[in-house]
């Protein structure tokens, strides 16, 4: 252990900082008190010839007298672009038909089917309420309401933190709830039911399409515990560790999947609905450590997740806050940020079925529940303006490589891209006033 | 530019029987070269803020604010005030008195203070101005009296947590040996928030600034030498020139509180664990700092150190003045 | 009277709050703990808009805080 020296201005320092800083934070200027703050953020994201979102984020929190927080969010986004559709490239033009039931779009000979009608938008608000119950306990609950044209989410959290040891330890217990329906445009489609495709003019195409639905909606919950310890290491580092149990029932397939059925030379011969489990277990461990260097502060957390699909997942997550004084605007920060990401595959992920086997009761073809890795890398810019509101900027740039888990590629498939890399750019403006 | 500061201390080892009434609250401004001054009363000193703008409004708001806020603390730990906080925990002394957040800071604050003089400098020491009264006479308290009056000093008789404070019985506490000084941080503070522009705030001889004046010049601060001995032969002393860049300035002791006795003089500085004043004290110590507070408690702790004061003071290496 | 700073009554304490053998800090240490930045979740409005994304491409979510619903996304 380092014996730092000591004097009576490093520690008249140390207690000088406690006094004006912790005062500074824990109560609110007169001017400030009971006013709002709020952000404001946009986001932008593209992938290379697939979709692209904006998101913009409005957060109001006010912090009353008494330490009563109101936080108030209202979010918006936009989807537009095509996304994998799940069936595997092929040599020659393949027909899909489109989730609604009106129209069919073709894809070109080698390349990924992707159907491109996707375009959505979504209203999203949560408002959460925190106080303190006692010195050393807080209390918080929330409501979540998400609307898009096809989806409704309502959801409710509750959570309780219990602080000791001079707030240096807090343990965290949490829930949440959420119950959404699914109300996709041309219904519900029926698992392992093959698409429609083939005339769409013909007299019989609108009873024959209605024949691989199940109908018009339907709906899923998801409830959550999670149980959270921090703890203050020294006066530089701050630990915390989770552990969260997470259940969903009810309709986990997405509506707009299928999964090619290929013969032995690799053709498809049919392409079928994509059919899920109606039940998901994932159980999470997460750890994240601050430490604040002389000026830089290290941000790092890894997670490590399993469920009962067989999927076991690996993020590491880190920041490096590097102050940059006035050099670059007021107050200015840069900020790199790196994420790597691995999962294994889902026991029932198949990127296509060979004609000769018996159908399984679950597979999909979704690449998202597939072997995956994936690394994010960006940079973060934020600096003082108009009187300490924080202007920030954040470049980053997303990479996902689906891998191969081993399954064997028949005839035409050894010619064709079967796990197409992913490239997203991500561009986000945020001011806090 | 200078800017004339009188030194009008207010720490608690000056113990003042005055009553201080407070002062109408009003604030004045008037254009400078370059800017804006705004005064006003407030802690029994006259208080100056100077703003290097020509924004008029900006002025009158920061002038607002900071004066706001140091009649806030004023009226919150002003121990003349029978309404504040330290009036309160005073006459209550015995029973559990209830704190906020900031008082706990600022007890927090004390305690450090305490244990980092091993006990010289103690805020429940004020009770020893019931045995002292530095009037220029010989009237020195006998023995008994010092010692009577010393049963109800000791900050470790005192029992504080986040939420409430217990002084003995006949105890008191005072915030007047940090009060300003505090004050005056937090002024900085809101001064920040509110402009990027440089501000200069005093009360009454404790001051800081926020930056360095436009174009990275210094701040030019003269104090007033407060020596009155000087002032007999009428020659009036010259001011001390302290030039600050960043950071603040706070000036303890006062050279015209004392006592003499057979030709030994008896300063107003008192050593809180023997209720006697310090031998051969320093009359004021003038010490810079990064925070107000900071640089009142070094120079409070270096009047504390008597002979050694200028030792103490250069082995902490800061700048200061030391008048004897 | 000369009063002495005892620098050793000050060392052990400074000690224990830096030590291995015992985690946390006083009050009056949480300079830096107490900065923005330093808050598990310094950038909320960061981390919502990425577990959005991250959600809707990855079969992973929550961890650090509820994984949840919500989107029709996944």
């Amino acid at each position: 252990m380092k014996k730092e020296k000591l004097n009576i201005k490093a520690a008249l320092t140390l207690a000088t900082t406690a006094l004006l800083g912790c005062h500074n934070l824990a109560q609110a200027e007169p001017t400030e008190k009971d006013s709002w703050e709020f952000d404001a953020a946009f986001l932008f994201y593209s992938e290379v010839d697939r979709v692209s979102a904006g998101e913009a984020i409005f957060n109001a929190k006010k912090t009353f007298e008494d330490e009563d927080v109101l936080n108030l969010k209202l979010t918006i986004d936009a989807l537009t672009g095509a996304s994998a559709n799940g069936a595997v490239a092929q040599p020659t033009v393949q027909t899909f038909t489109r989730p609604s039931g009106n129209g069919q779009y073709q894809v070109e000979p080698g390349e990924t089917p992707l159907d491109d009608t996707f375009h959505d938008t979504r209203v999203q608000l949560n408002g959460q309420w925190t106080q303190p119950v006692s010195s050393n306990l807080t209390a918080s609950s929330g409501v979540h309401i998400s609307k898009e044209y096809d989806y409704l989410s309502l959801g409710l959290n509750g959570n309780l933190a219990v602080d000791f040891d001079r707030k240096n330890s807090t343990f965290l217990l949490g829930f949440s709830y959420f119950q959404d329906t699914f109300t996709p445009e041309g219904g519900i489609p029926n698992p392992l039911i093959s698409m429609l495709i083939g005339d769409r003019n013909a007299p019989t195409w609108d009873d024959d399409f209605a024949k691989t639905r199940l109908g018009s909606e339907d709906d899923k919950t998801t409830a959550d515990i999670l149980l959270g310890f921090t703890q203050v290491i020294n006066r530089r580092m701050l630990m915390q560790f989770n552990y969260s149990y997470s259940t969903v029932d009810g309709y986990l397939n997405d509506p707009f999947k299928i999964v090619s059925i290929v013969d032995i030379n690799g053709v498809t011969q049919d392409n079928i609905y994509e059919s899920r489990p109606d039940s998901r277990v994932k159980q999470s461990l997460y750890a994240q450590s601050m430490y604040h260097f002389d000026n830089v502060v290290l941000d790092v957390s890894y997670r490590y997740m399993w469920d009962d699909w067989e999927i076991e997942s690996h993020t590491i997550d880190s920041r490096f806050r590097i102050p940059m004084g006035d050099s670059l605007g007021k107050e200015s920060y840069l900020q790199p940020h790196f994420r790597f990401y691995q999962q294994s595959a889902a026991d029932f992920y198949r990127p296509f079925l060979l004609e000769e086997n018996a159908l399984p009761t679950f597979v999909s073809a979704d690449y998202r529940i597939g072997e995956m890795a994936a690394f994010t890398v960006g940079l973060k810019y934020g600096m003082l303006v108009n009187d300490g509101n924080e202007l920030a900027f954040r470049l980053e740039y997303y990479h996902q490589t689906p891998t191969d888990a081993g399954f064997e590629e028949p005839g035409v498939l050894n010619d064709v891209e079967l796990y197409p890399t992913i490239d997203a750019v991500i561009v986000q403006v945020t001011y806090s006033f | 530019m200078r800017f004339i500061v009188q030194p009008l201390h207010f720490t608690f080892y000056i113990f003042d029987e005055i009553y201080l009434k407070k002062n109408s609250r009003t604030i004045t401004l008037n254009k400078n070269d370059d800017g804006y001054g705004i005064s006003f009363n407030a802690m029994a000193s006259p208080c100056e803020v100077i703003i290097q703008s020509s924004d008029k409004q900006l002025a009158i708001k920061l002038g607002n604010i900071i004066a706001d806020e140091v009649w806030r603390i004023e009226d919150k730990y002003s121990r003349y005030d029978k309404d504040s906080i330290c009036s309160l925990i005073n006459t209550r002394a015995g029973q559990s008195v209830p704190i906020d957040q900031e008082t706990y800071l600022l007890l927090n604050f004390a305690e450090q203070c305490y244990q980092l003089s091993d006990g010289s400098f103690d805020i429940s020491s004020g009770v020893l101005r019931k045995a002292w009264l530095f009037d220029g006479s010989d009237n020195l308290p006998s023995k008994v009296k010092v010692s009577a009056a010393l049963k109800f000093v000791g900050w470790r008789k005192i029992n504080f947590d986040q939420q409430q404070i217990t002084l003995a019985k006949n105890m008191e506490i005072d915030f007047g040996g940090i009060g300003k000084e505090y004050a005056v941080d937090r002024a900085i503070i809101l001064a920040k928030q509110l402009t990027n522009k440089p501000v200069l705030v005093n009360l009454g001889g404790d001051l800081a600034v926020t930056c360095s004046r436009l174009n990275n010049k210094n701040w030019q601060v003269a104090i007033e030498h407060p020596d009155v001995d000087s002032t007999v032969n009428h020659s009036k002393p010259a001011d001390m020139i302290i030039s600050l860049k960043q950071g603040a300035l706070a000036t303890s002791g006062d050279a015209r509180r004392f006592l003499m006795k057979n030709g030994k003089r008896y300063g107003h500085i008192l050593n809180a664990k023997s209720g006697w004043p310090i031998d051969n004290a320093p009359r004021s110590i003038t010490v810079v700092a990064p925070q107000c507070i900071q640089a009142g408690i070094l120079a409070t702790l270096a009047l504390l150190q008597g002979l050694d004061a200028e030792q103490f003071l250069t082995e902490q290496e800061i700048k200061f003045w030391v008048r004897r | 009277m000369k009063t002495k700073f005892k620098l050793t009554l000050l060392v052990p304490l400074i000690v224990s709050a830096t030590g291995c053998a015992s985690l946390g800090v006083e009050p009056w240490e949480r300079d830096l703990l107490a900065k923005d930045e330093m808050s598990l979740n310094a950038s909320p409005v960061d981390s919502a808009l990425d577990d959005h994304i991250y959600f809707s491409k990855e079969a992973s979510s929550g961890g650090k805080s509820f994984g949840g619903g919500g989107c029709g996304c996944n």
